[in-house]
C-alpha cells in the first residue's frame, strides 16, 4: 500500500492517455541517451529511423506487414484476459496454425500447367481457405489440453500454455529440417517453398492485414452488445458469483482458451501464406510474446489493439534501422521491455490519486 | 512531536466512567475527514479510545464507520486531521505500520490463508517464530498463544477445513499474538451463533481487563448494551454524540443514529387463510453430501407454500445453507427429488430456478452474490441477463441493464451516483441491499434468503422485514434461514429446526417457544414432526 493516496476504483482515458505520453517520451530519451552511448548522433539516427519507417514506401509496408501478426496473437492474448486467463502460449498456438497451414499448401502443390486459369484459381482459394480452417483448429487444438486443464481441474494455464510453446517450436524444428525439409534450394530449417499465396492489398501488403483489422474490429464488436462478453467478465471477476448467476464457469473457460488458440492459429497460417511462404523454425519470431504486450496496452478495449500492435511494429521496424548502424537486435527486445515497464508504471500512476479526491 | 492533549479531546465526550485524569487516551482522532468521489465517508472525527474500554460505534449503513477504522488501521489516509497515539501524533504508511503500533483489526472477510494450519497462521509475521522451525516448536507455540487468549484449538488443523466462527477466533489470537493493544473488530457477530457471541464477549472482557482497548462496530444495540463502556454514534460521516454506555436508552440511541424518533417494529402477520392448492416447493427424500463424501442433508421431505415464510434456524453449519443451496438449484440433492409448482426440477440448472422465480439470497455476499470488482450495473443484472431487456439469447444491452441498475438502486434505498463504479466501494450494508433488492424480484413464486439481514442497519432491517412479510402476503413464498430466534419467531409461520444436517421438528406458529427451538437445534429434544 502506498502512502499517498488510494487507488482509483475507475480510471478515466484521459488519465491514462496522459500517463503514457509521458512513459513513452522517458522511453524515447532513455533509449536516445544509449544511442549517445554507442558514441551515435540520437538525432542523426531518429530521423533515420522516421524517414525510413514513415518515409518510404516499403517502411510502411513494413509496418504493415509487422502488425499482421501482431494484431492476431494481441486477440488472442485479449480475448484470454477478458476471462482473467492468461494465454501465454499465442507463440506456440501460432505455429501450430502454421505448421497445419503448411501441411495444407505444401500437399496442394499448385500446378504450373493450370497458371492464370480460372482452374487454378479455384484451387488456390480453395487451399487457402482449408489453410485457414486448418490453422484455427490447430491453434484451438495446441491450447485445448491447457484449457481442458484450467477449466476442470483447476492447473494454472499460465504454465502450461508456457509449456506448450517449446513443444510447437521443436516440432516445427523437426518438421523443417525432416520431412518437410527444402532440397530445392537447400535453406537451412525451411520447408520448401509454398506456391499458393494470399493475394495482394496495396503493394507488397497482403490481404492478411485487412483480414486481421477485420478481425480486432468483429472482437470489438462482439465485446459491445454479447452476452459472452458479459459472462467471460464474470468469469474472470470471481467464478463463485458466477456459478451463482448459473453460467457454466468451466465451459467458459474451456471455450476461451480454444477461440483465443484459434486466432492466434490463424496469425501463423497468415504468416506463412501471405509473408514468408514458407514454415522456417524462427517463423513466430516472439509474435506470440509481443501479443501478450499488446494485449496489456490495450487494455479493456479491443480496439485499441490497434494501435498497441502499431506501436510494437514501429518499435521492431526502428529496431532493424539500429541494426543498419551497427546497434545490437537485442537493443529492440530492452526496448520494448523498457516501454512495458514504462507503461506499466504509467497505468500505475494514473490510478493513484493524492487524495483520493480526484476521478 | 509531544502535544499535550490529553484533557482536549472534545468536552463533549465523557471519559469512560471511573477513569483517572491526567492519563493521555491510547488513540485520538483529531478532526479526521475522508472523501471519495461524490461522498462524504468521514468529516471532523474527533474521538478518543482509553485503554481497558469497549468502545462501540454505531451509525446506518454508509455512516463511515469501516471507513474510519481503515483509516486507523493504515489502509487509507485521511484527507485531513491526523491521529495521535499515546499523546504522539503518527501517520501511518501502511497496515504494517499499524499492528507495529499495536493496532490490530479483525476483519469481516478474514485475512488467513487457507491453505496453512492454524499453528502456521499464527506464526505468520511474528519476529519471535522467524528462520527454520519444527514441527514440534510451532505446534507448542500455537498452543500457547491459543491458551493465553482462552481458546482451544486443534493447531494442525487447516484454516480451509473451519468453520467461520472458528476462523474468527484463530484470527482474534493472531491480531493479539502480535502485540495489538487497540483490537477493532467490524460486525464480529454477523457470522457467529449465540454460544459463540458469548465466547467472544468473554474473549473481549478478558482483554479489556488487562487494560486493551477495544472498538466495537456493530448493528446490535443489545451486544452494544451488554458489552461497551461507552458509545458514539456517527451519522452521515459525522460524530453525533459520544455516550456512557448505560446513560441511555436503546430508543434514544437509534433516534440519534437515524435523525429522528424510530418507526414501530413490525407487528407480527397476521395468519392468511389457508388455500390447499398453493404451488410448493416440495422436497421429497432429499440428500446431499459434501466434496469430502459426509452426508450435509439427512433425508427430508416437506413441501413449502407460497404465501408463507418458512423459518430454518439452527446452529451455524448445521446443514440449512446447503439446503437452502437446493432449494435455489445451486447444488444438487444426490438422492431424492426437487418439484417446483408440481414441475420436477432435480438435476436442472440455475437458470432453470431463476426462471421459475426463486430469487436467491447467498450467506456470503462478497463471495458468492456480487462480482465486487464490476460495476453496480454488472451486479444488477448478475441473475437476469439472460432475458430482455437486459439480455437475450446472445445479447446484453448495456443501456437496459443500467436502466436496470438504477431501478434496483433506488429500490435498495441506496445513494450511488454512478452504476458503473465498483460496488467493492459500497458499506457492507448496502452491498446487502442490492443483493436483496435484486433477488426480490426475481422471486416472482419463492424467496430463499440466507442470513438477509447480515450488514443491515436496523433501519434497513426493519424494511428487509417488512419486504419478507410482503412478498408473503402477496402470496410468494419466503424461506428464511436465519440464526436470529427471535426474527424467526417474529416471522415465520413454521420453523424447521435443523441439527447435524437433520431436520429435527417443524413447528407452527404458536407451537414453538424459544426453549423448545434452543434444545431442538442443540440436538435435544424431539418435535412434533
Ligand atoms: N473504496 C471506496 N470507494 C468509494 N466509496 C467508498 C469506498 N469505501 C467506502 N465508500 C463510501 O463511503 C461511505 C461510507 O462507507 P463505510 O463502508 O465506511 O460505511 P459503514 O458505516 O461501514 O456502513 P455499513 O454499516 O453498511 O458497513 C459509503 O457511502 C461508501 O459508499
Ligand atoms: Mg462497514
Amino acid at each position: 500500500m502506498r502512502g499517498e493516496g488510494r487507488q482509483m476504483a475507475v480510471i478515466s482515458f484521459r488519465r491514462i492517455v496522459i500517463a503514457r505520453m509521458i512513459a513513452i517520451g522517458i522511453v524515447f530519451l532513455l533509449v536516445a541517451a544509449g544511442i549517445y552511448g554507442l558514441g551515435l548522433d540520437p538525432g542523426m539516427v531518429g530521423r533515420l529511423v522516421v524517414t525510413s519507417t514513415f518515409g518510404t514506401r516499403f517502411g510502411l509496408e513494413n509496418l504493415a506487414l509487422y502488425m499482421t501478426p501482431l494484431l492476431l496473437t494481441g486477440a488472442a492474448v485479449w480475448l484470454a484476459l477478458r476471462a482473467g486467463l492468461w494465454n501465454i502460449g499465442a507463440e506456440g498456438q501460432f505455429l501450430a496454425g502454421a505448421s497445419a497451414a503448411a501441411a495444407i499448401g505444401l500437399s496442394g502443390g499448385a500446378n504450373p500447367a493450370l497458371a492464370g486459369s480460372p482452374a487454378a484459381f479455384m484451387s488456390s482459394s480453395l487451399t487457402l481457405v482449408l489453410a485457414m480452417t486448418a490453422s484455427f483448429l490447430a491453434g484451438a487444438l495446441w491450447s485445448a489440453l491447457p484449457a481442458a486443464g484450467r477449466a476442470w481441474l483447476g492447473v494454472s494455464e499460465i504454465i502450461t500454455t508456457l509449456l506448450m510453446n517449446f513443444i510447437a517450436l521443436y516440432m516445427v524444428y523437426a518438421l523443417v529440417t525432416g520431412p518437410w525439409a527444402d532440397k530445392v534450394t537447400g535453406a537451412q530449417m525451411s520447408s520448401a517453398r509454398i506456391e499458393v499465396v494470399l493475394p495482394a492489398f496495396a503493394g507488397a501488403v497482403h490481404c492478411g492485414w485487412p483480414i486481421a483489422l477485420l478481425a480486432v474490429a468483429m472482437l470489438a464488436l462482439l465485446f459491445r452488445r454479447s452476452r459472452f462478453s458479459y459472462c467471460l467478465a464474470l468469469c474472470g471477476s470471481n467464478p463463485e458469483a458466477a456459478r451463482y448467476a448459473g453460467i457454466d464457469v468451466g465451459r467458459h473457460v474451456f471455450v476461451t482458451l480454444l477461440l483465443s488458440g484459434g486466432i492466434a492459429g490463424i496469425g501463423g497460417m497468415i504468416e506463412v501464406f501471405g509473408t514468408v511462404h514458407r514454415l522456417q523454425g524462427g517463423l513466430a519470431n516472439g509474435y506470440g510474446y509481443l501479443g501478450i504486450v499488446v494485449a496489456l496496452l490495450a487494455r479493456k478495449s479491443a480496439l485499441a489493439l490497434v494501435p498497441a500492435a502499431l506501436l510494437m511494429a514501429i518499435i521492431l521496424n526502428a529496431g532493424i534501422v539500429l541494426q543498419t548502424v551497427q546497434v545490437s537486435a537485442s537493443a529492440v527486445l530492452a526496448m520494448t521491455g523498457l516501454l512495458v515497464f514504462a507503461i506499466a508504471v504509467a497505468d500505475d500512476y494514473a490510478a493513484w490519486s493524492r487524495s483520493g479526491r480526484a476521478s | 512531536m509531544y502535544r499535550a492533549l490529553s484533557e482536549s479531546v472534545s468536552p463533549a465526550q465523557p471519559r469512560p466512567a471511573g477513569y483517572p485524569h491526567g492519563v493521555p487516551p491510547l488513540l485520538a482522532l483529531e478532526g479526521v475527514s475522508k472523501y471519495f468521489p461524490g461522498v462524504v465517508a468521514n468529516e471532523n472525527v474527533s474521538l478518543a479510545f482509553y485503554p481497558g474500554e469497549i468502545h462501540a460505534l454505531l451509525g446506518e449503513n454508509g455512516a463511515g464507520k469501516s471507513t474510519l477504522m481503515n483509516i486507523v488501521t493504515g489502509l487509507y489516509r485521511p484527507d485531513r486531521g491526523e491521529l495521535v497515539l499515546d499523546g504522539y501524533g503518527v501517520s501511518f504508511d501502511g497496515p504494517d505500520a499499524a499492528i507495529a503500533a499495536g493496532i490490530g483489526m479483525v476483519h469481516q472477510h478474514f485475512k488467513l490463508v487457507p491453505r496453512f494450519t492454524i499453528a502456521e497462521n499464527l506464526a505468520l509475521g511474528r519476529r519471535d517464530m522467524r528462520g527454520i522451525l519444527s514441527r514440534r516448536k510451532l505446534v507448542a507455540f500455537a498452543r500457547r498463544e491459543a491458551e493465553k487468549y482462552g481458546f482451544a484449538f486443534d493447531v494442525e488443523a487447516r484454516v480451509e477445513t473451519l468453520s467461520a466462527p472458528e476462523q474468527q477466533r484463530v484470527e482474534i489470537v493472531r491480531v493479539l499474538g502480535r502485540g495489538a493493544r487497540l483490537l477493532i473488530l467490524d460486525e464480529p457477530t454477523a457470522v457467529l451463533g449465540p454460544s459463540e457471541v458469548s465466547e467472544l464477549y468473554a474473549a473481549l472482557r478478558r482483554f479489556r481487563a488487562d487494560g486493551g482497548a477495544v472498538i466495537l462496530i456493530s448493528h446490535k444495540l443489545e451486544e452494544i448494551m451488554a458489552l461497551a463502556d461507552r458509545v458514539t454514534v456517527l451519522r452521515r460521516g459525522r460524530v453525533v454524540a459520544t455516550h456512557l454506555a448505560g446513560s441511555l436508552s436503546p430508543q434514544a440511541l437509534v433516534a440519534e443514529m437515524i435523525g429522528h424518533a424510530p418507526v414501530e417494529a413490525l407487528p407480527a402477520p397476521e395468519p392468511l387463510a389457508v388455500d390447499p392448492d398453493r404451488e410448493t416447493i416440495s422436497l421429497r427424500d432429499v440428500t446431499m453430501r459434501d466434496e469430502s463424501g459426509r452426508l450435509r442433508v439427512h433425508p427430508v421431505s416437506c413441501d413449502i407454500f407460497r404465501g408463507e415464510i418458512f423459518g430454518i434456524g439452527g446452529v451455524t453449519g448445521n446443514g440449512q445453507v446447503a439446503l437452502a443451496e437446493m432449494l435455489a438449484g445451486l447444488r444438487h440433492p444426490d438422492t431424492g427429488r426437487i418439484l417446483v409448482a408440481g414441475q420436477d426440477m432435480t438435476g436442472r440448472p440455475v437458470a432453470a430456478f431463476v426462471e421459475m422465480g426463486i430469487g436467491y439470497v447467498p450467506q456470503d455476499r462478497l463471495r458468492q452474490a456480487l462480482a465486487p470488482a464490476l460495476g453496480a450495473t454488472e451486479n444488477a443484472a448478475l441473475r437476469v441477463f439472460r432475458t430482455p431487456p437486459v439480455g437475450g439469447r446472445f445479447l446484453w444491452n448495456e443501456d437496459a441493464a443500467t436502466r436496470y441498475a438504477r431501478l434496483l438502486i433506488d429500490e435498495a434505498g441506496i445513494a450511488l451516483a454512478d452504476p458503473s463504479r465498483p460496488v467493492r466501494g459500497l458499506s457492507g450494508g448496502n452491498q446487502q441491499r442490492l443483493v436483496l433488492a435484486r433477488e426480490s424480484r426475481i422471486a416472482s413464486r419463492f424467496l430463499v434468503a440466507c442470513y438477509p439481514g447480515r450488514g443491515l442497519d436496523l433501519g434497513a432491517m426493519e424494511t428487509m422485514r417488512s419486504a419478507l412479510v410482503a412478498l408473503r402476503n402477496t402470496g410468494r413464498g419466503v424461506v428464511l434461514v436465519s440464526e436470529d430466534l427471535d426474527e424467526l419467531l417474529a416471522l415465520s409461520d413454521r420453523i424447521a429446526v435443523m441439527s447435524g444436517g437433520q431436520v429435527k421438528a417443524i413447528l407452527g406458529r404458536g407451537e414453538a417457544t424459544r426453549e423448545d427451538i434452543g434444545a431442538l437445534m442443540s440436538g435435544h429434544g424431539s418435535g412434533s414432526r
